[in-house]
């Protein structure tokens, strides 16, 4: 009987322990993925607290709903995360759980990044027999440069409008940032030139956006449908395919496994890598413009060009 | 403006990013914004052809329209209003759950406790677990609703079972940040898997301790409060008030509220490969006559239920899609002041004041992307029984009842799941029920995102 009075007691000792904190000086920022994380670091500065709800060997599809990943989206001033479906597995009970205005779809505080930019790959059948696919369009968008650049220019307003006291700040990094993005990006576009017209092949539907840019053909996905593991009778079909074109490079993330594109380098002479796919995915991919160069100085290096 | 490079990034930007998009569209992308410029050109000439004929109009009234400057578009715009009342459908989800069960005893009661009909053993051979759908949505900008129905066979018919059916806040209601109430009927936050769907278990039957305390699940109408703390790990508190109908109470009751709910939760990661969440809760009322066993044993009385639940999960470099290990335990501990009665021994009411203890440990290791195992040990503490109830049902004659489950699962993608599970089983002193189970589980349309 004792214990019965106990627990209520604890309860409201509980509440009342959890006095909200005084006013926060930084933004504190909620990304989903690590690119977003370093966009926010080049235009927030020293001005936002940033988490980071997933690191580089996380297969973004597939995360789960942690307590942690609860307790930073109650935080958060502002979100910003892929969307198109890429975190329907997670975002929405955080979202719902965490309980907080500034994040909510439709609201000033959650940035859907692929709402900004043209998606590529709509599926033209919306049937799951075709695997995880996702209505909106294939929403690996960061890895072409010109994406970056919008979105940077979205997350800035975003920032401006949380932190309206220091909009100047943010203004002046964004064209910092966006001066420095284009010469960069003007530069890749020269250095990537021979790359054009090369054959790859990929793990998952993760580099739609940077084959795009680049003018890479995608000559087969180690996928049978997006989302489903490798198959052997797949690959053997797509070994079949790759004596009629052959592939220059067979490309994954770091946190697809490598089975399956060790095999097909064994049989084709293909050379298997894995690129960094995001900000840290390797030593050298620091920040989004490491993430870039390394990109390409795998590509080349890889594929002799 | 502040600095006169800008509209030269800017533009710059915007062309290269345009120049991309174009050559980086495919053929399907090409058709769909070739369709998209046939269809603004037609709705442009329709409109132009519109105004043009609102302008003729116009000047053929001239004196009258000095006298009354009418809004005249009103009809226009009544014409090209479409009828989309399919467009705010509320999200529509299915699952599809079966198995095959075989079972060695014919015996399947347990010593020690009369159990609700949710908690017996299942059927044997083929049968449809729940198989059920959902709709939900959100109702406007303060709250979102959801319904649960599952259809089960009991006594030679299918029948719809209202699992969920609530209304929740959403934070445009202006509630504390991270506060939500929820209002109707719901699987409600008690330890670990009572706020979970039966088909996001990781077996295929609920461990000793929910079949028992539980009858699977609490889903009583009642409403609760839940509030995320502001720490900077997770933290949650909240709590609930109920009508006392639903296992562990339920029987004629005189108030609206027969039973209360409370409970804490703390989680957090340990580095990037390990979670954690670790909960205590307590759910207390009265039951007006509670059956079990088909009714044959009947509680009157307080029930306590406290509960302890920890959560353990651990990904090598966090990517749960590739491996994972799920380590998962609850105990139970339950007191109850009140009087039991057999029918069946024709013991009369005789008062009962004593508790009951259960637990259960899992460990699931997904070892592929699609294959897991898992077993799981589930145990219970049978009450000291009064002279008055010797010889009945609730007669453990100082047997604690234990099992233990096995299971391998194949998980094709996120929306099917067949699991094939082995049990064994001893509820009563020198039962030995082996007993196997072949399940599926699919789900169909909209899919919720999991609970950690």
């Amino acid at each position: 009987m004792t214990m019965k009075r106990i627990f209520p007691a604890l309860f409201f000792l509980g509440l009342m322990i959890a006095a909200p904190p005084g006013a926060q000086a930084k933004v504190n920022l909620f990304a989903c993925e690590p690119e977003w994380a370093a966009l926010a670091r080049e235009l927030g500065g020293d001005d936002v607290e940033i988490f980071t709800a997933t690191t580089p060997r996380q297969d973004p599809h597939h995360v789960r709903a942690r307590p942690s990943l609860i307790g930073a989206m109650r935080r958060a001033d502002l979100v910003i995360c892929t969307g198109a479906s890429l975190e329907v597995g997670w975002l929405p009970i955080l979202l719902q759980k965490a309980g907080n205005e500034n994040a909510q779809p439709g609201g000033a505080g959650l940035l859907l990044a692929a709402e900004l930019v043209p998606l590529l790959e709509k599926p033209v059948r919306l049937d799951r027999a075709e695997g995880d696919i996702h209505p909106e369009g294939n929403p690996h968008v960061h890895l072409n440069p010109h994406n970056i650049a919008l979105i940077a220019q979205a997350l800035t307003d975003r920032l401006k409008s949380v932190d309206a006291a220091k909009a100047d700040a943010y203004q002046a990094r964004f064209y910092n940032f966006a001066a420095r993005w284009r010469d960069a990006t003007q530069r890749w576009e020269q250095q990537a030139a021979g790359l054009k017209g090369a054959t790859i092949v990929v793990h998952h539907k993760a580099f739609t956006y940077l084959l795009a840019w680049l003018g890479i053909q995608e000559a087969g996905v180690l996928e049978p449908k997006p989302g489903i593991p490798p198959t052997a009778s797949h690959l053997e079909a797509l070994l079949q395919k790759l004596t009629l074109v052959p592939a220059r490079l067979i490309v994954r993330t770091p946190y697809d496994p490598a089975d399956a594109s060790v095999w097909l380098s064994q049989k084709t002479g293909a050379r298997a890598i894995v690129l960094p796919f995001t900000v840290g995915g390797d030593a050298e991919s620091g920040d989004l413009f490491a993430l870039f160069e390394r990109t390409i100085a795998l590509l080349k290096g890889a594929s002799g060009a | 403006m502040r600095n006169p490079s800008f509209a030269a990034v800017a533009a710059s930007i915007t062309l290269l990013s345009s120049t991309t998009a174009t050559y980086a569209a495919s053929d399907t992308d090409i058709q769909a914004m070739k369709a998209e410029i046939q269809s603004m050109r037609q709705s442009y000439e329709n409109r132009i052809a519109e105004l043009e004929s609102k302008l003729s109009k116009i000047e053929n009234q001239k004196p009258a329209a000095q006298q009354a400057v009418a809004p005249a578009p009103v009809s226009a715009r009544q014409s090209a209003r479409t009828i989309r009342d399919n467009s705010f459908n509320p999200s529509v989800g299915l699952i599809l759950n079966g198995k095959y069960s075989g079972f060695s005893e014919d015996n399947s009661a347990f010593a020690g406790f009369a159990v609700g009909e949710e908690g017996e053993r299942g059927k044997q051979g083929f049968g449809l677990d729940e198989s059920e759908f959902n709709f939900s949505s959100n109702v406007d900008d303060k709250f979102y609703g959801s319904v649960t129905a599952a259809i089960v066979r009991e006594g030679g018919e299918d029948k719809i079972e209202l699992e969920e059916a609530y209304v929740q806040t959403l934070p445009g209601m202006g509630l504390p940040k991270g506060m939500n109430v929820k209002a109707g009927r719901a699987l409600w936050t008690l330890g670990y898997l009572n706020e979970h769907h039966a088909h996001t278990d990781d077996f295929a039957d609920r461990p000793l301790p929910y079949r028992v305390f539980l009858n699977s699940a609490f889903n009583d109408d009642g409403a609760e409060a839940s509030y995320v703390l502001p720490t900077d790990f997770y933290s949650e508190i909240g709590g609930g008030a109920f009508r006392g109908d639903d296992y562990p109470f339920g029987g004629p009751s005189g108030g609206g509220f027969d039973a209360w709910s409370a409970y804490a939760r703390v989680g957090d990661d340990i580095g990037e490969n390990q979670s954690w969440r670790f909960g205590v809760s307590i759910l207390s009322g009265d039951a007006g006559g509670r059956g079990g066993n088909e009714d044959a044993v009947n509680f009157t009385g307080d029930s306590d239920l406290y509960a302890a639940d920890l959560r353990y999960t651990w990904a090598p470099t966090g990517n749960p899609r590739a491996q994972e290990v799920l380590l998962q335990g609850e105990y139970f501990w339950r007191s109850e002041d009140g009087a039991y009665e057999d029918f069946g021994a024709g013991t009369g009411a005789v008062p009962f004041d004593d508790n009951a203890q259960g637990w259960y440990a899992q460990g699931v290791y997904k070892f592929l992307p699609q294959w897991r195992i898992g077993y799981r040990y589930s145990r219970l503490k049978t009450p000291d029984v009064p002279l008055g109830l010797l010889g009945s049902a609730l007669d453990s004659s100082g047997y604690n009842p234990d099992a233990h489950a096995v299971m391998a699962d194949w998980t094709n993608s996120e929306f099917s799941r067949v699991r094939l599970q082995y049990n064994h089983e001893e509820l009563t002193r020198g039962q030995n029920d082996d007993q196997i189970f072949l399940q599926y589980i699919m789900s169909i349309g909209a899919h919720g995102a999991h609970k950690y």
